[in-house]
C-alpha cells in the first residue's frame, strides 16, 4: 500500500518536473548563422558562431540576437565591406534581431522526439530597419534537447543595404541566404 | 635623338613598374588575409567587470570607444573568473569570464588554433584572454536577459 503511495507521489512529481522543463523558456549560445550570397562572379560566405537565441516552448516565442561584427569571412577585405557604413554600419547596429512566434504551434509536441515544421511569423531588424517576416523553421526534439533549424531568404534592398557601384555591387547577390541552427 | 629615346625608356620602365606595383598592391588587398588579432597590440587591459559594467552604464558610448567602422575593433586583454566551459557549432572553445555578482559576463571564443591552450583551464580559474571586441553587455528586452560582452579569436595571456 505505502509503495503504490509512493510510487503515484513519484509519478506526479516526475509530470511536474517535466511539465516544469517544457514550460521553462529555453536559451542558446550554441548557435550557427552562415550568410550566403551567389553570384557569376563569386560565392561569398560567412559565419558567425555568437548569436543568442530564446525559445518559450510555452508560447512558441523565438528571439535571436545577432551579435553583426561576429561574421567571419574567408577574405579580410570582403569583412571589411560588410561592416562598413555602405553595408551593415555595424558600429552603429551591432546587432540585428529576429523576434517572431511560432504560428502552429499546436504540431510541436516538445515532450517527444521528432522533427516538426513550423512557421514562424514575426520581424527581422537589420541595419536599424525593421521588416515583417513569414519564415519556416524546423524544431526538432531529441532526448529531451530542443534545436531549431532554418533557411531564410533576406533581400538586402529591403534593409537599405546596398552597393551603389563598384565590385561589391556586381559581386554580392542582391538576396543572401541565412542558414539558422541553434542548439537549446 | 638618342637622348630622347632614352627619355622615352625611362618613362616606360616607369610606368611600367608603377603598373606592377598597383596591380600587386591591389591583388594583396583583395587577397589580404583575416586579421591577426593575437599578433595586433593590445588597446585596452580590464577586469571582466569592468567593461561590463562601463557597457551597461552607456553602450552608445562604449560602442563608439571600442568597436570600428569597418569591423577591426579593439583589442582586449580580459581578466576574470571562469564561470562556464562550453564548445561551438564550429569546435572552438567558449571560456566565459563572469565576476560574482556581476549581471553579465566575457564569452570569450577560442580558435581552431588556440582551443588547445584552453584545455588545462577549468571553472572558478583566475585568467587572463586576449580577443577583439565583437559586441558589448545589455539587457536585452525581446531575450528578457543580459547579453554578454563578445570577445572573439581568443588566447590565453595568463592563468593561475
Amino acid at each position: 500500500m505505502k509503495k503504490t503511495i509512493f510510487t503515484a507521489l513519484a509519478a506526479i512529481a516526475l509530470t511536474f518536473t517535466t511539465f516544469n522543463a517544457s514550460a521553462q523558456k529555453l536559451v542558446s549560445s550554441t548557435t550557427h548563422f552562415k550568410f550566403f550570397s551567389s553570384t557569376p562572379a563569386e560565392n561569398i560566405e560567412a559565419n558567425n558562431y555568437k548569436t543568442v537565441s530564446t525559445l518559450e516552448p510555452a508560447t512558441g516565442e523565438i528571439v535571436f540576437s545577432v551579435p553583426m561584427q561576429s561574421f567571419e569571412f574567408e577574405k579580410a577585405l570582403m569583412q571589411e565591406h560588410f561592416n562598413s557604413k555602405k553595408f551593415l554600419d555595424t558600429k552603429t547596429n551591432p546587432k540585428a534581431k529576429l523576434t517572431g512566434k511560432i504560428a502552429d504551434l499546436s504540431k510541436v509536441n516538445f515532450t517527444k522526439d521528432g522533427s516538426y515544421p513550423v512557421d514562424v511569423d514575426g520581424e527581422l531588424t537589420i541595419n536599424g530597419v525593421t521588416n515583417p517576416v513569414k519564415e519556416k523553421a524546423t524544431i526538432i526534439v531529441k532526448n529531451g534537447k530542443v534545436a531549431l533549424t532554418s533557411k531564410l531568404n533576406v533581400t538586402l534592398d529591403d534593409y537599405k543595404i546596398a552597393f551603389k557601384s563598384g565590385k561589391p555591387s556586381t559581386n554580392i547577390a542582391k538576396t543572401v541566404e541565412v542558414t539558422v541552427e541553434a542548439n537549446y | 635623338m638618342t637622348t630622347k629615346k632614352k627619355i622615352f625608356k625611362i618613362v616606360l620602365i616607369v610606368i611600367g613598374t608603377g603598373i606592377i606595383i598597383a596591380g600587386g598592391v591591389g591583388y594583396y588587398m583583395f587577397n589580404k588575409p583575416a586579421r591577426d588579432v593575437q599578433n595586433t597590440e593590445t588597446d585596452f587591459n580590464y577586469q571582466a567587470s569592468e567593461i561590463v559594467n562601463e557597457y551597461l552604464m552607456d553602450s552608445q558610448k562604449a560602442n563608439d570607444k571600442y568597436l570600428d567602422e569597418a569591423g577591426n575593433s579593439k583589442v582586449l586583454e580580459i581578466t576574470g573568473t571562469v564561470a562556464k566551459i562550453s564548445t561551438d557549432f564550429n569546435s572552438q572553445t567558449v571560456i566565459l569570464l563572469k565576476d560574482e555578482g556581476d549581471k553579465a559576463g566575457v564569452s570569450c571564443t577560442f580558435t581552431p588554433e588556440t582551443n588547445a591552450n584552453a584545455e588545462n583551464i577549468k571553472i572558478g580559474d583566475l585568467v587572463t584572454i586576449k580577443g577583439v571586441i565583437r559586441s558589448g553587455a545589455t539587457f536585452d528586452e525581446d531575450l528578457d536577459m543580459y547579453e554578454n560582452v563578445i570577445i572573439e579569436k581568443s588566447d590565453i595571456v595568463a592563468s593561475n
